[in-house]
């Protein structure tokens, strides 16, 4: 009986620890990939926050230390941090919405309109096969180009090339949402006695706002983060955006690790800012078409 | 309006969808282009809204030619197979749009869409989104929007094909009240025959993009152009005796059949019975044809049992080589051979 009993308490303590298993396994499963990604964000926002001294601890005191915002103030207040940070979001911003629009008027004409001789395949097929190439390869005649139009130096240089190089996806992005949305919507309103541009506006995009804002968030990264290009084609504090900033604290003499990493810091909150404000329509939009309806 | 098809067809690629049609459709009328699918006929319409491009003829609403003008100058409203609601609108924007784009100041566009909402009783929908609606909301919502102006014409492209049975026949009902109400053309799509029977004032049968007959109801139904329209109007279909140059056509009501023979009588073999509830169609073998009877509530007979059948002669109808409807009912090479066929088992038959 007591023999009996033992077991069945044994048996119960096992089928409780599976089950806390199994529904923890999912937060298990994550967790090396969590660290795996956020140890770098660690490391950056502590040396940020760290003396010097601390900086080069061994063994590094990996929560202990006294924070410091010095970094911050030499970055932002001493040296022009500030106004990387504007061009910065200047430079993406205007680019990001300049792909969009002219973009998606290119992907509504794509998914919508019969042109002669296949050229719906081969004008998409073309448009894509300007991100075949690396693009370092356009560095030397874009710089040549924006010399003679007297544009080295200035944020529009980098408007005009970030637009450029995320017009693609752009296109193939908004082409396959666009695809999706079912006709009958823009005839109805054309019979209703829309114009197509007023069929666009009014009942096209709001139906394909989680693509547009997943297009969005795509293009503001990859133009924030954008280095070759901005370091090609400016040298001012001017035009300079701040991955070019950040890095030209590398210099011949020292490594200044402290102001790097509060720059790096800051540079990290607007993106992650616009993309918890737009995950709602983000999932949506990455999902877009997977499930009808 | 008055709406006229001259000599208009249309090519996808290399295939004729609609053949060289020719149509006048007079003001006020209601009518229904019928047929199978793919014979033409929502090209037809779309046709007609400048939803889609004429490849050849012309067409004309009011008197204007429109063959260059832009779908949204055409002043025509359309209710879509799909309906084709707005989802990101409320009923009320929905219904309003056409309004709204037509920059009707914000007072007027209330009022109306209020009238145009008590008038098809979806006032307690108006602040809806059309996804939390039934399907005969929604359809009720697709009309409200095409009404709540005053178009030159209402084109309906199969709008009740979505709806259950019973919610198809109320909605037709109150569809024919509206169009009396309204007075306004109406151009309506249906692959429906009793939907074209019930509607229209004259129903325009199309087959392979081109027109069978045009006509009314009552004449398409007693009086079908060709083998075609005979057999895809009514239900059950009409039956046909081929014959070595013809063909003859009864409908199933004037085969009257009996349990008792009679002069004049045919007799038969029940093949299957089916009871209807008010009427019982009657399967029926006479020889190598098959037949199909209406026959009252109460006929009943065993499968395979002998029955006779009593035609009515003055309702058949006579189809030439070709499928044509021919008056020619003395048409001997058609009569002797067809009927012949059944005289053998019976002499008495005329």
């Amino acid at each position: 009986m007591n023999h009996k009993g033992t077991k069945k308490t044994k048996r119960d303590f096992l089928s409780v620890l599976r089950v806390f298993v199994v529904k923890n396994l999912r937060y298990a499963l994550l967790l090396p990939a969590l660290l795996f990604a956020l140890a770098p964000v660690y490391w950056m926002l502590t040396i940020s926050l760290k003396t010097e001294v601390d900086q080069f601890a061994t063994p590094p005191p990996w929560f202990g230390f006294t924070p410091t915002l010095a970094h911050y103030y030499d970055a932002f207040v001493t040296r022009s941090f500030g106004e990387y940070l504007l061009n910065s979001a200047i430079v993406a911003v205007a680019s990001t919405a300049c792909a969009l629009v002219i973009g998606t008027l290119a992907a509504y004409a794509l998914a919508r309109f019969q042109l002669p001789w296949s050229l719906n395949r081969r004008l998409s097929l073309w448009i894509l096969s300007t991100r075949m190439f690396p693009a370092i390869v356009t560095a030397v005649p874009l710089f040549l180009m924006m010399r003679d139009f007297r544009l080295l130096n200035t944020r529009a240089s980098l408007i005009i090339v970030y637009t450029a190089f995320n017009l693609p996806f752009v296109v193939w992005m908004m082409r396959g949402f666009l695809a999706e949305l079912p006709r009958d919507l823009e005839e109805a309103a054309l019979v209703d006695g829309d114009s197509r541009l007023g069929a666009l506006v009014r009942v096209v995009l709001p139906l394909v706002a989680p693509g547009l804002a997943a297009t969005a968030v795509f293009c503001l990264i990859v133009s924030w983060n954008e280095f070759l290009f901005a370091l090609v084609l400016t040298q001012t504090d001017a035009a300079m955006t701040l991955p070019v900033g950040i890095a030209g604290r590398v210099t011949q003499f020292e490594i200044k690790w402290g102001v790097m990493s509060a720059a790096a810091t800051v540079a990290i909150v607007p993106i992650l800012v616009f993309a918890l404000a737009l995950q709602k329509y983000l999932v949506r939009g990455l999902s877009m078409g997977a499930v009808k309806g | 309006m008055g709406i006229e098809f001259h000599n208009v067809s249309k090519h996808f690629g290399g295939t004729l969808v609609v053949d060289d049609l020719s149509l006048e459709i007079r003001d006020g009328e209601f009518v229904v282009l019928l047929g199978p699918s793919g014979c033409g006929k929502t090209t037809t319409l779309r046709m007609l809204a400048g939803l889609e491009n004429v490849s050849s003829g012309d067409i004309f609403i009011g008197g204007e030619r429109v063959n260059d003008v832009p779908t949204q100058h055409r002043d025509l409203a359309m209710v879509f197979q799909s309906y084709a609601l707005y989802p990101h609108m409320t009923i009320a924007e929905n219904i309003a749009y056409p309004l709204r784009v037509r920059k009707l100041d914000k007072a007027q566009r209330t009022e109306r869409v209020r009238r145009v909402a008590a008038m098809l009783e979806i006032e307690s929908l108006l602040e809806r989104k059309p996804r939390q609606l039934s399907g005969g909301e929604r359809q009720r919502v697709a009309l409200a929007r095409a009404i709540v102006r005053e178009p030159r014409a209402y084109l309906m492209d199969e709008p009740l094909s979505n709806l259950d049975a019973r919610l198809r026949v109320q909605m037709r009902g109150e569809l024919k009240r509206l169009q009396h109400q309204l007075g306004t053309t109406t151009i309506y799509v249906t692959h429906d025959q009793a939907e074209a029977m019930t509607l229209a004032s004259r129903v325009a049968v199309m087959r392979k993009g081109q027109l069978q007959q045009f006509d009314t109801p009552l004449n398409i139904y007693n009086h079908p152009a060709n083998r075609f329209v005979a057999e895809f109007v009514g239900s059950p279909s009409m039956n046909f005796i081929e014959g070595s140059h013809g063909t003859i056509g009864i409908r199933p009501e004037h085969i009257q059949v009996l349990t008792e023979p009679q002069d004049d009588a045919i007799p038969a073999t029940v093949y299957v019975t089916e009871l209807m509830g008010n009427e019982t169609f009657v399967f029926l073998s006479v020889g190598a044809n098959r037949l199909i009877a209406r026959a009252p509530a109460d006929f009943r007979a065993e499968l395979e049992s002998q029955v006779w059948l009593k035609i009515n002669t003055d309702k058949l109808h006579f189809f030439d080589e070709k499928g044509q409807a021919t008056d020619n009912t003395d048409y001997s090479p058609i009569t002797r051979a067809t009927v012949g066929h059944i005289d053998d088992a019976h002499n008495s038959y005329p």
